[in-house]
């Protein structure tokens, strides 16, 4: 079967983005007054400015083709989904598909928490376009699939966070589309579940001939699911439809890439801006600068920025690891870990030391955030790649064995008693 | 099948598709009338509180008004008013806030969106023919055997559920944008109640000694011929009943269904940029 099953053509979508001009309600008077303003100023006081989402997409999925879509970030991966699934209108462009399509943007769409779980089966079900026949006679799957048999009669909302998305994947799992287009939400779940969830898909998808459409952060989910996929790149496309394994390795590359600049250098940020990260240095226990941890070290992190104010108040920042396949490893938060910093002066400098340092080898992707009173002021992804080279992590005087498997070391001590 | 997505695309009314998802329009009605009075000691209960409260109140008033009647007279011509009120008041709030109560579920999959304001309908019949149950029994009691006009009962009812239905998809459309709306609707409605033969007779009110264009205002009031056609199907007299506005009554709800379902059409397609 190679019939085209989905045509994409020259797909644009863009928004508009209106910026407040800044007019500074000192007083409730003023405020109001401002407000009435508006109301007779059609759009007044307000910058425009055009933002496309996504520009000239095109592409072509065969039937049976399970195609991955892969990109960071705000490159227009559910904006595109959002347009398939006719939820949004394209601003120019075409497309064209054959059969009936479902789409999973969110698992538990619709679900109501004071109805029970049968009569959300019922409810999302039809939300997600199945007819009550079809529901009937799929009822006892989905109930086994989900496990919560005992509770079928209980509103949701007294469910544990994990009855509830179970429930609501298995619902959505019994679907029956020739097309279907799913996002990110084999995300949820405790990771047994999100097994079985994949597990589910293979089987869908494999056994039935079936059309999809798979977004996700998983690039190792993507890797076992999907016989093709493309990279999406600010809302172009990075790469186009090919092989999984080829696509999956020039998107890494680029994001390598990425890392590489020099992070004052970046102008992709997100948040408010009184803060800029310029700079992370990574320094050993005697102050030395390292361009790669090695496990088991003491390993200080620096983090240079700079202010636009003299000085800010109520400041948090935080640095999360991530594997080259967008699994999170661990985040360094000042908040979390229970140092506030009151007052922030440019002349500062940031620091965090990691004690012998867990990761094992390999490369890592960190993303950096900072906020003031809770607000973003500075956001970078891929802000930096990690390299972690091998160590004496057990001061053992060896490395660890050539095949292992494990990403995070942890300190043990043995004994017979 | 085929289908295909331009950035032209212009829907109207589908009535295939609204067929093939007729069971959604069950279960999102279902579920309005499950959810409605969930975790309420009273349950159902409060579709009668909720009119005999005010059957009370103004039916008091209406004693003190128009001095004409006998005290029991005024609940019953009251009651009647109320209740259908009750019913065209909460099919305006209801369509109306339909499509923003369900923003999460318009923002995460494709479905005819004119189920969400459909839906709404629902529940306020339902809650509607509970309080009539009892308001039809408490009239047997005091009044007997309505007259034979009282067939024209479903028409009437299907009349103002058209006219409140599309005064609501246009606000409801309106709201998608404008949040204001959420502001001016009760406010709408509260002078709507007191703009219409709710618990004062049209009778009463045109006989006051007012100015000629007021009256003419007031009778231009689709919803006065509404309310007094209801009241025609218990009393057999049609209180205040001119041909002309009458006529002008249905050519603009007819009217307005038309643009509403334009206008909601118009914008349906950019719902989930909006909302």
């Amino acid at each position: 079967m190679s019939q085209v099953a989905i045509k994409v053509e020259k797909i644009s979508k863009k928004y508009r983005i209106l910026h407040k001009q800044k007019n500074s309600n000192d007083s409730l008077l003023s405020a109001f007054a401002g407000g009435l303003k508006n109301m007779f100023k059609a759009e007044g006081g307000q910058t425009e400015e055009e933002f496309w989402a996504l520009r000239d997409i095109s592409f072509e999925v065969n039937h049976g083709d399970r195609v991955g879509i892969i990109g960071r970030n705000g490159a227009g991966k559910s904006t595109l989904l959002k347009i398939l699934s006719r939820i949004v209108k394209p601003s120019s462009g075409r497309i064209e598909y054959y059969g009936r399509m479902a789409s999973l943007l969110e698992v538990g769409t619709g679900f109501h928490g004071d109805l029970t779980g049968r009569e959300n089966i019922y409810l999302n079900g039809s939300i997600l376009g199945m007819s009550k026949k079809e529901i009937d006679s799929q009822f006892d799957e989905i109930v086994a699939f989900s496990e919560v048999e005992q509770f079928l009669d209980t509103p949701v909302k007294r469910y544990s966070s994990g009855m509830y998305v179970r429930l609501a994947f298995a619902v959505a799992a019994h679907l029956n589309p020739e097309i279907l287009i799913v996002d990110e939400v084999l995300a949820v779940g405790d990771s047994a579940f999100q097994k079985k969830c994949l597990g589910k898909m293979n089987e869908i998808s494999r056994s039935q001939g079936k059309t999809i459409l798979f977004v996700s952060h998983n690039l190792a989910a993507i890797q076992n699911l999907c016989n093709k996929a493309f990279v999406l790149n600010k809302g172009t496309i990075g790469f186009p439809l090919s092989d999984t394994s080829s696509c999956i390795k020039h998107y890494l590359s680029e994001v390598v890439n990425i890392s590489r600049t020099a992070i004052s250098d970046r102008s992709d940020r997100m948040g408010e801006g009184m803060f800029r990260f310029t700079n992370v240095i990574m320094k050993d226990a005697a102050g030395a600068v390292m361009h790669s941890a090695q496990c088991g070290m003491d390993v200080t992190f620096e983090f240079h920025f700079k202010l636009t104010k003299e000085q800010l108040t109520n400041f948090s920042m935080a640095m999360t690891v991530y594997t080259d396949e967008g699994k999170e490893m661990f985040t360094l938060s000042n908040a979390i870990s229970g140092y506030s910093i009151d007052v922030l002066s440019g002349n500062n400098v940031l620091q965090c030391k990691v004690k012998k340092f867990p990761l094992a080898d390999g490369s890592y992707i960190c993303n950096l955030i900072a906020y003031k009173d809770g607000i973003i002021q500075d956001y970078l992804q891929e802000a930096l790649l990690l390299n972690v080279e091998e160590g004496d992590f057990y001061g053992t005087g060896r490395a660890l064995p050539q095949d292992h498997k494990e990403c995070f070391l942890v300190e043990n001590k043995w004994s017979l008693s | 099948m085929k289908t295909v997505i331009t950035s032209s695309d212009k829907s109207f009314i589908n009535f295939g598709e609204l067929k093939r998802y007729g069971s959604l329009f069950r279960y999102l009605s279902l579920r309005d009338v499950f959810v409605r009075y969930k975790q309420t000691r009273m349950g159902f209960a409060w579709s009668i509180v909720r009119p005999v409260v005010n059957i009370l109140i103004f039916g008091a008033l209406r004693f003190l008004v128009e001095k004409s009647n006998s005290f029991i007279d005024s609940f019953i011509l009251v009651s009647t008013g109320i209740v259908f009120w009750q019913l065209l008041s909460t099919t305006i709030t209801d369509v109306s806030n339909s499509l923003s109560a369900n923003s999460n579920i318009l923002t995460k999959v494709y479905f005819p969106k004119l189920l969400l304001p459909l839906s709404g309908i629902l529940v306020c019949l339902v809650d509607f023919l509970i309080a009539f149950v009892i308001f039809f029994v408490l009239f047997l009691i005091f009044k007997g055997m309505p007259p034979w006009q009282i067939v024209f009962l479903p028409l009437v009812i299907i009349y103002g559920l058209v006219f409140c239905f599309s005064l609501g998809l246009i606000s409801a459309t309106a709201s998608v944008k404008y949040r204001d709306i959420k502001f001016i609707l009760p406010f709408l409605i509260q002078i709507l109640f007191y703009a219409s033969p709710v618990f004062l007779s049209s009778d009463f009110v045109l006989g006051l000694n007012m100015p000629e264009w007021f009256k003419v205002i007031y009778q231009a009031n689709p919803l006065v011929f509404i309310l007094n056609a209801f009241k025609y199907c218990f009393t057999g007299t049609f209180e205040s009943f001119n041909m002309v506005y009458a006529a002008s009554s249905v050519v603009f709800t007819l009217v307005m269904l038309f643009i509403s379902i334009k206008y909601f059409f118009n914008f349906e397609k950019s719902f989930a940029d909006y909302i």
